[in-house]
């Protein structure tokens, strides 16, 4: 069995790119499963989906834990311990990321076993849809390349099955890029993983605590602080402290309570906990606060 | 309000409920009308308005915010009564299992009545058995005097530290809901040194004491934690029932076990029953008896937790046994019917017939001669479960009725 796992934002395409590389297997001749992992998140905060592919029919359910083939959309999300994209890679693992790095670079600093492949998927993406940000299709191809199991022509109809509502014109943009990822990348050989025998699990009998432990109940307060949402950022908003007055308008507009006022009457923004929503950048009668990509500031950063 | 003499007087199931309510000092009261449930919130209305009962009555807007209130009060830290049924107790349903979750004590009477559709008024358990698995404890009452005294045991109970989780009373609509007979009202002291003032177990809310309940938790381990935690202290409840209705009987003079054993001592055939109808159940064994049969009741008081252990060990070596669910699981059957034979599952003493019979849905009468009919089916071989007390004269009664009802 082929274990494919995408990680990118709520809102590139992760569970559709999923979902191409499911219908696309199917219609190779194999057996075929994809689960996209979402529930309370929202645009922006990590998501996972999972695509598995086997001649045989499939006996498992819900997150893959080994995968075979791992693909990162977001590059971002490779240094985010919530996110933790390579999580589960081992000497079979082959891992993919949307990124114009070399590969060794990201090897080191990922602590990786084998060698990373990257792509620049986001410049295909502007350059057939005119947005950078929407993965689904070319992730897909990528996949389906990278397992060599896939022809173009299935490739190609299940892109037009799982965008069926989509224009004409839109349809083809997106079979342009599928094409033209297809033909950048070369399938990788995947060994079949060995099968480890079964060991029983140490289960135990828990004792009845008293209530106040034995009840969903939280009294100690401000741990929210302990839930780091920055990661969910596509938007980062940046306060040009030479135009801000300091009317503080963004701290009481921030829906999240992310602002602060500095030592010096400043607002200064926590960017542990900033969702990017921009709702400040909107606010802020002055227009000093500026509208950045997360993407481009981390590379701008490094 | 005075007490008579013998501090007994003719109460009906619902006056009942609500003497239990006013003797265990109940603070707060959210309510919502339902027939046949509405006179016990009519007199706890009474009460509260007249200043009888100190506290708060608040008419709800439906029984979903009437549970929720009751938990969230209880949650407070005051001691919160509330009845439903039928409908009602469905249309709460969510709020019940979200309530129990939050491990807060509180009692609230189920007025037993069967559920739509068709519609109906009257009594059947569906209604009660839908809530078996919410996590509530339920105590099923024959009596009126078993309802007040289930009422005040419940708070104890429910307020267990070991427990902490709420307490379902249920009679029989009409049949108990609305028929008076002789009940004897404990004076209010002895009440209260029985039921002293609710001494939460665990933090409760304050203005200086923020806290988060029914926290979302991901990934199902979190989860199976709490639910086992909750399975445990329902669990719990059977040694704490046990513990009370030995406090309460040294106190009131009335001992309650989960289950009550009528001519059970040499019994062959054996009927199991709960609520009201028990009664007559009691009555046919009597007759039955005169003519030569065997029979006795096992009644089950405590439905949750499950006394397990307590009805094979009452129903072990008996010949034939008939299950009388008062409630129909379509396509299946008797709720409790498996319930019973599970727990005879695996003993080498377990009758060698237990067959599952459906009777009293709707309000429908168990009469006398029924149970003669059950006799014969667990005498014949071939009979197999469910029986439908169900006859010739129920079918010539709705042939009567399609004749008006059709075209």
């Amino acid at each position: 069995m082929l274990r494919v796992r995408f990680h990118g934002r709520g809102g590139q395409g992760i569970k559709t790119a999923s979902q191409v590389l499911g219908t696309a297997a199917f219609l190779s001749g194999f057996q075929a499963q994809d689960f996209p992992l979402y529930g309370a998140e929202r645009r922006g905060a990590p998501i996972v989906a999972f695509t598995r592919i086997d001649k045989e029919p499939i006996l498992e359910r819900g997150p893959v834990a080994f995968p075979d083939l791992i693909l990162v959309g977001d590059e971002t999300l490779l240094e985010d311990s919530q996110a933790a994209p390579a999580c589960g890679a081992d000497a079979l693992t082959t891992l993919l990321v949307n990124s114009t790095k070399a590969p060794n670079s990201l090897k080191d600093k990922l602590n990786l076993l084998t060698m990373p492949v990257t792509c620049g998927l986001t410049k295909l993406c502007l350059k057939h849809l005119n947005a950078g940000m929407i993965l689904s299709t070319a992730l897909a191809a990528a996949a389906a390349r990278l397992t060599g199991l896939i022809p173009l022509n299935h490739l190609l109809e299940a892109v037009e099955i799982e965008l069926a509502e989509f224009s004409p014109e839109q349809l083809q943009k997106n079979l342009d890029l599928v094409r033209e990822v297809f033909e950048l990348l070369n399938p990788v050989v995947f060994q079949e993983r060995e099968e480890a025998g079964l060991f029983p699990s140490k289960l135990m009998a828990l004792e009845q605590q008293e209530v106040r432990d034995a009840a969903p109940l939280i009294t100690a307060t401000g741990n929210m602080n302990l839930r780091k949402t920055g990661n969910w950022r596509i938007h980062r908003p940046e306060i040009d402290y030479e135009e801000c007055n300091h009317c503080m308008i963004c701290y009481a507009r921030c829906p999240e309570g992310v602002i602060k006022e500095d030592a010096e009457g400043k607002p200064e923004i926590d960017y542990d906990h900033c969702k990017g929503c921009m709702i400040c950048a909107q606010e802020c009668p002055k227009h000093a606060i500026k509208t950045l990509w997360e993407m481009d500031y981390e590379h701008q950063s490094q | 309000m005075n007490i008579n003499r013998s501090n007994k007087r003719m109460l009906t199931g619902n006056k009942a409920a609500a003497w239990g309510a006013r003797l265990a000092g109940v603070e707060y009261v959210p309510a919502f009308p339902i027939t046949p449930q509405t006179e016990i919130v009519e007199t706890l209305s009474q009460w509260f308005a007249g200043g009888t009962l100190k506290g708060k009555f608040t008419n709800m807007d439906s029984e979903h915010s009437m549970f929720m209130a009751a938990g969230s009060a209880a949650a407070t830290g005051v001691r919160v009564f509330t009845a439903s049924s039928s409908q009602g107790i469905l249309y709460g349903m969510e709020s019940l299992y979200t309530v129990t979750g939050w491990r807060v004590p509180f009692v609230m009477v189920n007025v037993s009545r069967g559920l739509a559709t068709p519609i109906t008024l009257e009594a059947d358990h569906n209604d009660v058995m839908s809530t078996r698995d919410c996590g509530l404890i339920q105590l099923h009452a024959e009596t009126c005097q078993e309802i007040l005294d289930f009422v005040l045991m419940g708070y104890k109970i429910a307020e267990h530290p070991l427990v902490s989780v709420p307490v379902l009373v249920n009679m029989d609509g009409f049949v108990l809901s609305f028929s008076r007979e002789p009940v004897v009202i404990p004076d209010e002291k002895s009440a209260r040194d029985f039921l002293p003032a609710f001494q939460p177990a665990q933090p409760v809310f304050q203005a200086s004491l923020p806290m988060a309940r029914a926290s979302a938790v991901f990934g199902g381990g979190t989860y199976t934690y709490f639910r086992i935690q909750q399975d445990l202290a329902v669990r719990q409840a059977e040694t704490v029932f046990n513990e009370t209705a030995v406090e309460f009987a040294d106190r009131f003079g009335r001992h309650y076990e989960p289950l009550e054993r009528f001519h059970l001592d040499d019994a062959e055939v054996v009927f199991v029953m709960s609520n009201s109808f028990a009664t007559k159940g009691k009555s046919a064994v009597l007759r039955l008896r005169k003519q030569g049969v065997k029979a006795g009741l096992l009644k089950i008081r405590m439905f949750r937790p499950f006394p397990d252990e307590a009805v094979a060990n009452a129903l072990k070596g008996r010949a034939k046994v008939a299950v009388i669910d008062q409630n129909l699981a379509p396509g299946m059957g008797g709720i409790t019917y498996p319930e019973i034979v599970a727990a005879m599952y695996g003993r080498d003493d377990c009758p060698q017939k237990i067959l599952s019979v459906i009777g009293g849905l709707g309000g429908k009468d168990i009469k006398e001669n029924d149970f003669l009919s059950i006799v014969e089916k667990l005498n014949d071989p071939e009979s197999k479960g469910p029986v439908f007390l169900y006859d010739e004269g129920d079918w010539k009664q709705f042939q009567q009725m399609q004749k008006i009802a059709q075209l």
